[in-house]
């Protein structure tokens, strides 16, 4: 563990301004990411990793904004607001221009992996030639000393024929080709960071496979860090060396892999492990987490998971955690935000636990665990059609 | 829960649970390749005569049988692209077979067309993947669970709309919602919409072609938990087709694994995941990331991709990857000399590395050690062809050209990988299980 991180977030908020209000996408997360790490950022769709991690690189599109917080990357703020002197906050004078982060950052300092391949690459020219454009123009090299590293490239992310397949379009690889591409293009540069947005979710599991193989390989050879963005825990196990769990736009837990899966300390991430299919073993009965999450635009009040909790009691609804240290392992804090521990001190232990169902006020008069599932659906819908049925899962 | 008139569960199936429901027996799709009107048509100017005739056909289903149980799900796993949902629509009659039974309840689907087919359709029924796009934004829910009932004839319009709300409930939803659209229901929902709509008619059977690999974890196993109360209480039969094998395992009584057309393994459940028989069935397993850190598993096992359906290769369609290709009985080489054998040729094919010296190639690959005998020779024979510093009768400058490539590489494979056991005939082998007493097939030749 260095004493510096090379990435620090701290309380980063980013909101969408939409006609029905404002959707708290991510809202007030904390992270940080240190040299030669791999830190997964998991979560359900709907979480906001995908924007958290947009967020990172100054990448969120209209009508989303960030409103908050600090993100600083080797010393330098990405981003960063002050009070300005009649009271409004302003942008920091140190943080960097649009134009620098096109130039020194994104790509060349930070890279991403995005998750569709097939979306990233430009079908109409060959993928030798955007992968040599975007050396080109990132490392300023001339027209053919570009193309001889694009080449090299594509062999050290293992694509067999690089002269020959230099040449050929994006529809000619197949998926997992296509994601190596990618690999190659955001290694190009030799940046310290690679944010990889869900990088194998799209590919099958034998490909799944190489992918985080050559991820490995890669990484032992350049010591680039990573943000693995995903939903997949088998993928997280599999390579992170510190895990964020999000949930509704915060995050809920922050531990080292290991503490994450056998020390688990936030319901959440419990519920999510247990409701999980395994493949190295028969479970005969899975255990579903209630309902559904809700939307980030109307956020339940005090604890957002509470709703779906199995150990929620009175004081959740009223007492929004923040990630506090509960356990400290391998030299790093491990974080839950759940007010059923000590450090918590709001008066867990003597709440009144909810009743489940409490919260779910159909009345249908529905019995069994399945009838519930579904219980808290007529809000939740009337939300969803409002927004124009945006509402995924 | 269910009130004394309940109009669900009418006209009790005809086979009892443990019966044969479905049987298919070499059922075979190809599709071709091309359409339209000069699809036919092949034209090659390198060739004499320089036009053919004859449609190139992709195999996408190639002469699978097996036969599912009533009351169990058989679960179809593979990678995309290996047929399992051709061969759930070809079952469903989606897709006219090219050859083949579809033996259901005695009745074979493939010889039914018409008016008979469509009636048959009401015992059969199939659930899509996508939630998204598999409902009809312009029905309201009610309507969408109805329409099947009404193509078949059953009940008034009143009956209609007591067994939708019915069935509402049955998969979870508030019955209220029968006046709504489905943009105002999640994922999850939708897909038990998708449930409702498919129970209405009272099928028998349920293809489930990746009900839940669109739906979050969460919701994934919160829909499977209904599937499965469903599945009791209706005694339904499901082929559930998915790629995760987490999902296969949890849901399946049996498994079937399905490579490029082929059906390469098929046994029960917990003897598939604990004894699998088949190399590929291997390699999927390993590549599974498993979620615990602390167990950390052989993965990218599996070299190269799947090959084209349009031209798959002969006997066991795995044997262009698979890490236990069989060595042709002619040559006389120990497992050692036979894994580099094998190792390099698929490096020449897949031109994985770069043309270097003989010396070199021989250290790389080799050990500096070639097989003994004729094998060796022909190895000899190819690094020749890719060294270099061979000597070029002069000619040349050392350079390796794009025929080198292609000779050493077809020299490879014609000696080796054509002449293996794997290549010149198709496996299958029933074997004894070491879980529980059914079955145990396997398609491969290392169970000769």
């Amino acid at each position: 563990m260095s004493s510096e991180p090379l990435l620090r977030v701290e309380n980063l908020k980013t909101q969408f301004f939409t006609e029905s209000g404002t959707v708290r996408a991510v809202d007030g997360i904390s992270f940080d990411v240190h040299e030669g790490e791999i830190v997964g950022l998991v979560g359900e769709s709907g979480a906001g990793k995908s924007v958290a991690s947009m967020s990172l690189l100054r990448l969120v599109d209209d009508p989303g904004e960030i409103v908050g917080g600090e993100i600083s990357y080797r010393g330098e703020t990405i981003f960063g607001l002050e009070e300005g002197p009649d009271g409004e906050l302003r942008e920091r004078e140190e943080m960097l221009s649009e134009s620098e982060m096109r130039e020194r950052i994104r790509g060349r300092e930070i890279a991403v992996i995005f998750q569709d391949p097939m979306e990233t690459l430009n079908p109409v020219f060959t993928v030798g030639g955007q992968l040599r454009e975007f050396i080109e123009l990132n490392r300023d090299l001339p027209s053919d000393e570009a193309k001889a590293q694009a080449i090299d490239m594509l062999r050290e992310v293992g694509i067999p024929d690089p002269k020959e397949r230099y040449e050929e379009y994006p529809h000619q690889f197949s998926g997992g080709m296509r994601q190596r591409v990618l690999i190659a293009m955001a290694l190009a540069c030799e940046p310290n960071l690679i944010i990889a947005d869900e990088p194998t979710t799209a590919l099958d599991v034998t490909v799944e496979g190489q992918i985080l193989d050559l991820v490995d390989d890669l990484q032992d050879r350049y010591d680039t860090s990573f943000i693995w963005v995903t939903h997949d825990m088998g993928v997280v196990a599999e390579i992170c060396d510190r895990v964020n769990v999000m949930y509704l736009g915060e995050i809920v837990e922050q531990a080292p892999v290991d503490e994450l899966f056998y020390e688990t300390n936030h319901p959440y991430t419990n519920a999510l492990l247990d409701s999980m299919p395994r493949p190295d073993r028969t479970v005969e009965e899975l255990d579903p987490i209630e309902g559904v999450m809700p939307e980030a635009i109307n956020p339940p009040s005090g604890c957002r998971f509470h709703p779906r909790c199995p150990d929620a009691r009175e004081v959740c609804t009223r007492v929004h955690p923040e990630p506090l240290e509960v356990d400290r392992a391998d030299g790093y804090p491990h974080r839950a935000a759940c007010v059923k521990h000590d450090v918590f001190d709001v008066g867990y232990d003597e709440s009144v636990p909810l009743e489940a169902g409490d919260e779910a006020e159909t009345g249908v008069g529905e019995t069994g665990t399945e009838a519930n599932v579904d219980s808290d659906s007529p809000l939740e819908e009337d939300q969803a059609s409002t927004d124009g049925g945006e509402s995924e899962r | 829960m269910s009130t004394p008139d309940d109009p669900i569960g009418f006209g009790e199936s005809d086979s009892s649970h443990g019966e044969t429901l479905l049987e298919i027996e070499g059922l075979t799709k190809y599709f071709a390749a091309d359409s339209g009107l000069f699809a036919g048509l092949n034209f090659e100017p390198d060739q004499f005569p320089p036009v053919s005739v004859g449609i190139d056909q992709v195999e996408a289903v190639d002469d699978v049988s097996f036969e599912i149980k009533k009351g169990e799900t058989l679960g179809l796993v593979g990678e995309s692209g290996c047929g399992k949902s051709t061969l759930g629509r070809t079952i469903l009659r989606l897709l006219d077979p090219t050859d083949g039974t579809i033996r259901f309840k005695g009745e074979d689907l493939a010889e039914l067309s018409g008016e008979q087919l469509r009636q048959k359709r009401s015992e059969i029924q199939m659930i899509f993947q996508d939630p998204q796009s598999s409902l009809d934004p312009r029905m309201k829910v009610g309507r969408i669970i109805e329409e099947p009932m009404q193509a078949h004839d059953m009940f008034d319009d009143e009956g209609r709309e007591a067994r939708a709300k019915e069935l509402l409930e049955k998969v979870g939803l508030d019955p209220r919602h029968y006046n709504r659209y489905p943009h105002a229901f999640s994922g999850g929902q939708r897909q038990r919409i998708n449930l409702a709509r498919a129970l209405s008619v009272d099928p028998d059977f349920v293809v489930c072609d990746e009900p839940v690999s669109a739906l979050d974890v969460s919701i994934q196993a919160q829909v499977m938990n209904t599937m499965e109360e469903l599945q009791d209480e209706f005694g339904l039969t499901y082929l559930f087709i998915a790629h995760d094998l987490s999902v296969i395992r949890h849901i399946s009584d049996r498994v079937a694994v399905m490579y490029l057309g082929h059906i390469v393994e098929l046994a029960a459940k917990e003897e598939l995941f604990e004894n699998p028989q088949h190399p590929y069935t291997k390699a999927l397993l390993e590549s599974i990331p498993v979620p615990d850190p602390r167990e950390s598993g052989a993965r990218g096992v599996l070299e190269g991709e799947v090959p084209s359906p349009q031209d798959p290769p002969s006997g066991c369609r795995f044997r262009t990857r698979c890490p236990r290709l069989i060595a042709p009985e002619e040559y006389d080489v120990s497992d050692e000399e036979w894994a580099h054998t094998r190792a390099f040729m698929r490096a020449v094919k897949r031109r994985t590395f770069e043309a270097t010296s003989a010396a070199e190639l021989r250290r790389k690959f080799f050990d500096g050690e070639l097989p003994r005998g004729e094998a060796g020779e022909i190895v000899d024979e190819a690094i020749d062809l890719l060294a270099t510093d061979r000597d070029r009768d002069g000619e040349g400058d050392g350079t390796v050209t794009e025929d080198d490539w292609n000779d050493a590489a077809e020299l490879l494979l014609e000696s080796f990988a054509e002449r293996s056991i794997c290549a010149r005939k198709r496996p299958a082998y029933d074997l004894e299980s070491e879980y529980g007493s059914e079955t145990h097939f396997a398609a491969c030749h290392l169970h000769r």
